[in-house]
């Protein structure tokens, strides 16, 4: 249940802070209702959901997902069996952070290239050649695909 | 109405058929769902031009209907969210031997759904475009509020949380210029926000980056696929004359199902389930591997994906994520959806329904005999694919502005999407919210000058107040409910 609660907290303050950058924006009148009055209806309503939030959470028993009904057209996976390697995700996030990063600098392939052999890696792909020819293998494909075919325009 | 046939050029037929193949793919992959794929190919598709660019991005939409259902039944592991419940009497059939049968069924119950949903959908569509012609500000502002309130009850487990996802997409809406005045709201001299948040860059980060990062956190289900000959594809008369009574079922559920808001193709798979396991005939045996339970659920995912497509078509309002993609894919395109896309746009419009059809042939032709290939696609392992969509990701969000401060947004969608996964938070109601958001917006400003100031104005007409009520209703009622459980549970 404690997971509830900090969530809570965390959409709390988010709606504190948002409300607080609200207030620059002028309501005006009802008759002529100004670029203020969404942020602080959504703004305020939020606050409150995010409060009946953690009154649920101290109160009802653990919610349950409805089989999945999560709507995002992505099926839940099975149940966990092993332990999972939970630092891995963590060293991707970083790493997406850093190709955000890099892709103006060293451009479109050189940093494609560079985050499929490095996510392939912490997937648990084995050995280098086949991190590295898979690598190859996205950025010229995407690079053919879009800049060259369809004239997308890639950093 | 002729301009159905605008389906049958060689353009659009080809994206037709690359949409539904792609589309299947996607649905027989477990984790990348339809949403996240309409997005990854939104740059390819925009560049095909409106007819045959949408005729794709809806191909994908209804052929991942059609591929979910192979590895629900195959491997027990759905690929979709709307077909879990395949799973429970699909899988059991394959163990029995009838794996054949049961993919036959789902393919047909799918393309009669399919079919049958289209004809709804293409009579339909014109009269409620007509209706909503009179639709003022009020209106709209009544019929958004009220999708909304739906979305946050349907989503299932605690009501508080996808309100909350709601309401964190209406404030992500608002930053960028605001919709009227034109002032710019929440950018922090960010000159790449200022357009706003790009709707690609978050649907990528929320439905690609986040799957491929929760993909990470956990190990790769194992996956034996059981092999399928084509000649044991051929369900025997008596499960055919039994699939009949729930295919129909499924098919008038699905599509009602489909123009309410919500997650409408999952909910309707799992109303047709429950629905079977009350009226069908052979009741007792569902859930021990009955064909019923392939042939209703698998007809009334079909079913509402074409039903979903009423709100978006004549009221330009997307209710789900993969209709929201349509939607932001039409904007891009320039063409806007609403009551004047068919009187601007007849070609698109038609162009579009009429692809249905063909796409539904074609699904059909394909799913048959390449069921097993299909079927092996879901055996890739991820650490192959993933990193791809990686890639695929940070491509579709550069290119909605050519702007890489689009890539950093998707890059935190994609860590707050995961996070949100962690704590037990849908993202499909923040996409909603963040869609909504400006058409919220502007119905309620434009309501309240045309009212001069009156809040009454916003509930003077009928349809407004019964929308409004209804949505009260909404939010109150299931609250409500619990109360009185509650309270009988403790009295007796």
């Amino acid at each position: 249940m404690g997971r509830d609660r900090w969530s809570a907290a965390g959409l709390a303050l988010l709606a504190i802070m948002y409300l607080l950058v609200a207030r620059r924006y002028p309501l005006d009148t009802l008759a002529t209702p100004g670029p203020g009055v969404i942020p602080l209806i959504a703004g305020v309503a939020l606050l409150a959901t995010a409060i009946w939030l953690l009154i649920v959470a101290r109160t009802a028993r653990p919610a349950r997902d409805v089989g999945g009904l999560s709507g995002s057209g992505a099926a839940p996976t099975r149940p966990i069996e092993s332990v999972p390697v939970l630092r891995s995700p963590f060293v991707l996030t970083a790493a997406l952070i850093l190709y955000a990063a890099l892709l103006p600098r060293l451009g479109f392939i050189a940093s494609s290239f560079a985050i499929v052999v490095l996510a392939s890696r912490l997937m648990g792909a084995r050995g280098w050649w086949r991190p590295v020819v898979l690598g190859l293998g996205v950025a010229a494909t995407a690079y053919l695909l879009f800049a060259r075919w369809l004239g997308v325009p890639l950093p | 109405m002729s301009e159905l046939f605008v389906a049958l050029t060689p353009a659009n037929l080809l994206a037709c058929f690359v949409g539904t193949v792609l589309g299947t793919i996607v649905g027989v992959l477990p984790g990348l769902g339809p949403a996240g794929a309409m997005a990854l190919v939104l740059p390819l598709t925009i560049k095909l031009g409106p007819t045959a660019g949408l005729i794709m991005l809806a191909g994908i939409y209804y052929g991942a209907m059609y591929g979910g259902s192979t590895t629900s039944i195959l491997v027990n592991v759905p690929g979709e969210a709307a077909s879990v419940v395949t799973t429970i009497d699909g899988y059991r059939l394959a163990r029995k031997g009838r794996a054949g049968a049961a993919l036959a069924i789902a393919a047909i119950a799918s393309f009669v759904a399919g079919t049958i949903s289209v004809v709804a959908l293409q009579v339909a569509a014109p009269f409620v475009a007509r209706a909503a012609l009179a639709f003022g500000p009020a209106e709209y502002f009544a019929f958004a509020l009220l999708g909304l309130v739906l979305l946050a009850n349907l989503t299932g487990g605690s009501r508080a949380k996808p309100l909350a996802m709601v309401l964190t997409g209406l404030m992500l809406s608002t930053v960028g210029m605001d919709p009227l005045g034109g002032t710019v709201r929440f950018t922090f001299d960010l000159a790449g926000a200022q357009a706003g948040l790009s709707f690609v860059a978050v649907t990528t980060g929320l439905f690609g980056v986040a799957e491929v990062l929760a993909s990470m956190a956990e190990p790769a289900a194992s996956s034996a696929v059981a092999r399928v000959r084509f000649r044991d594809l051929y369900p025997n008369r008596e499960e055919l004359r039994r699939s009949v009574p729930p295919m129909l079922r499924g098919t008038v559920l699905g599509f009602l199902v489909g123009l309410v808001p919500g997650p409408a193709a999952t909910i309707a798979s799992f109303v047709s389930y429950g629905i079977e396991k009350k009226v069908s005939r052979h009741r007792r045996e569902l859930g021990t591997g009955a064909i019923e339970g392939v042939a209703g659920p698998e007809a009334a995912n079909n079913a509402a994906a074409g039903g979903g497509m009423i709100p978006l078509l004549s009221l330009g309002l997307p209710f789900t994520p993969s209709t929201a993609v349509l939607l932001s894919g039409m904007l891009l395109m320039s063409v806007t959806p609403g009551p004047f896309l068919l009187r601007d746009h007849p070609s698109v419009f038609w162009g579009v329904i009429g692809s249905f059809y063909v796409g539904n042939v074609m699904l059909l032709l394909l799913n048959l005999p390449l069921v097993g290939v299909f079927a092996r696609v879901a055996t890739i392992p991820p650490k192959y694919l993933m990193p791809g969509v990686l890639v695929l990701c940070a491509v579709a969000a550069y290119s909605d502005n050519n702007n890489i401060f689009d890539v950093w947004v998707m890059v935190v969608a994609g860590i707050a999407g995961w996070a949100m996964r962690a704590l037990d938070f849908s993202p499909a109601p923040l996409v909603l919210g963040l869609v909504l958001g400006p058409v919220l917006e502007r119905s309620l400003l434009q309501a309240l000058t045309i009212a001069r100031g009156e809040v009454r104005g916003l509930w003077a007409s009928g349809p407004a107040a019964v929308m409004l009520a209804a949505a009260v209703v909404a939010f109150v009622a299931p609250g409500l409910v619990a109360l009185v459980r509650r309270s009988a549970t403790r009295t007796t």
